[in-house]
């Protein structure tokens, strides 16, 4: 069995002093001084990361992660644009499938602040088909025509959306390292600009920069050593078309669905044996989606239960989701967000999570979706 | 910049789909696009069915707001999609207005 046995991430924002490899650097150093482990004891390492050679013609990262780390070690990268980081963790669990008594890093980075606005969204739009960048789709186009379709379909409102980002801010505000620690109303989603209708800035993630890091193990001495240790009871990677055009169903991430009837099956657990999950909420109507398609909410009925606020902390439900804030508060810098979901789980399975630590967890689940859907990594561990 | 061979090899395909008419899947208007496209903004940008259940994306032009919505019908022309610099080649490729 594959456990986790440590989680280090560096603050989420915009971190001008600091380059993609010091926040590597800085996470790495902080999960190794966390698990007192040495340089020496770790025998591979996956890193997840989207942008370095599109935006800053930065390759051959694995090898810049060896100077860092001074080792000779097998070092991979996995890039599935926002899922880099599931799929670095999944390909690292399965790595250590086929290795007995090995430790791992999977390090998560992404340095997008230094460049404008409309550089990183062009580097983003990268993430999509040949056919949706030359007709000018943008991410935040892509998910807004998804939210149009949706909110007509089951006839909702842009204020239904505004419901995620209220509670994803709110539990912003209670995680030291989040991009954004402030509380926000359903006025000022309403009130904010639009980005690409109808979808508006405060529906969507920032533009962050951060790096996270976990150490998996398969060694049953090292995991009886350590102080904090859960198992990793399913990581599924599944994909499918690119371009959103390609879908059947449109009110739908038919990816998400796929793995996480995997998940599930291979976790021999129920959707409501879950008591705390991170979703990809890259935008509001994401979260939505997110929560039907993981079998959480019934499709169509997510516009009504996000406005109960059941998966808000705090308000006694039984599942409460992305106590880190998600990607909307917490920020996204896209390759460290897999790992930063899956570390976040960690806190709250091993009671770390401080302010916003809920109650009697046993199980959690970490959702990650790459583009519009075409990967979507999910994740099941237990305490 | 573009590469002028990637428009040159994509230009075979867009005049087998110019005139054709279809329906309006999904919409959004976009208000922060990326770089080659920040002179246009806002607008629209559709998925459109043709009537051979092709789907195809476009920007919306010569539009009214009250075009903008799902089932609207469209039919497809050639316009100048991006410049991503000024002695880059210009892209032509298709975009919609409403019937």
């Amino acid at each position: 069995m594959t456990n986790l046995i440590g989680y280090h991430t560096t603050q989420f924002g915009e971190l001008w002093d600091k380059s993609l490899f010091d926040l590597v650097e800085e996470a790495i150093n902080g999960v190794l001084k966390q698990t007192s482990l040495s340089n020496k004891q770790i025998d591979a390492v996956f890193f997840g990361n989207m942008l370095a050679g599109v935006l800053e013609n930065n390759l051959h990262s694995t090898s810049k992660i060896a100077e860092i780390l001074k080792v000779n070690i097998p070092i991979f990268r996995a890039e599935a644009a926002c899922a880099s980081g599931g799929a670095a963790f999944n390909l690292s669990k399965t790595y250590l499938d086929s290795n007995s008594n090995k430790n791992v890093l999977v390090v998560g980075a992404e340095k997008m602040t230094d460049y404008s606005p409309e550089e990183a969204i062009t580097g983003l739009s990268a993430a999509s088909s040949g056919e949706e960048q030359e007709a000018g789709l943008t991410f935040p186009g892509l998910y807004g025509m998804m939210a149009n379709f949706y909110l007509e379909k089951y006839q909702y409102t842009e204020k239904s959306l505004a419901y995620v980002s209220v509670k994803n801010h709110y539990h912003g505000s209670l995680n030291e390292k989040a991009h954004f620690r402030k509380k926000i109303t359903i006025n000022d989603v309403l009130r904010s600009p639009y980005v690409a209708y109808p979808l508006k800035v405060l529906d969507s993630s920032p533009i962050s920069d951060g790096s996270s890091v976990v150490v998996l193990t398969n060694n049953q001495d090292m995991i009886k050593k350590q102080k904090y240790s859960v198992a990793v009871l399913a990581s599924e990677v599944v994909t499918d078309t690119i371009s959103l055009k390609g879908r059947k169903n449109l009110d739908e991430i038919l990816a998400t669905k796929i793995a996480a009837d995997i998940a599930f099956k291979k976790a021999k657990i129920n959707r409501d044996d879950i008591n705390v999950a991170e979703v990809h909420d890259c935008f509001s109507i994401a979260e939505i989606l997110a929560m039907e398609d993981l079998g959480f909410w019934k499709k169509g009925a997510g516009g009504q239960k996000i406005k109960e606020q059941s998966t808000m902390f705090g308000n006694g439900g039984n599942l409460i989701v992305n106590t880190s804030g998600g990607l909307k508060a917490a920020g996204h810098p896209v390759g460290a967000t897999g790992i930063k979901q899956i570390g976040e789980i960690f806190l709250q399975l091993t009671n770390q999570a401080e302010k916003r630590q809920v109650k009697n967890v046993k199980y959690g689940l970490a959702h990650n979706v790459g583009g519009s859907g075409g990967t979507a990594v999910v994740t099941i561990l237990a305490s | 910049m573009i590469s002028p061979i990637k428009i040159w090899r994509r230009q075979k395909e867009i005049r087998k789909i110019l005139g054709k008419k279809g329906k309006v899947l999904l919409w959004t208007k976009i208000y922060t696009p990326g770089s080659d496209f920040k002179k246009y903004a806002p607008y629209p940008v559709v998925l459109v069915e043709l009537e051979n259940k092709d789907k195809i994306y476009g920007q919306l032009v010569d539009y009214d707001e009250n075009d903008l919505k799902t089932g609207k019908k469209v039919v497809s022309i050639l316009r100048k999609v991006r410049s991503s610099s000024e002695e880059g080649v210009i892209a032509y490729g298709v975009k919609f207005k409403p019937l």
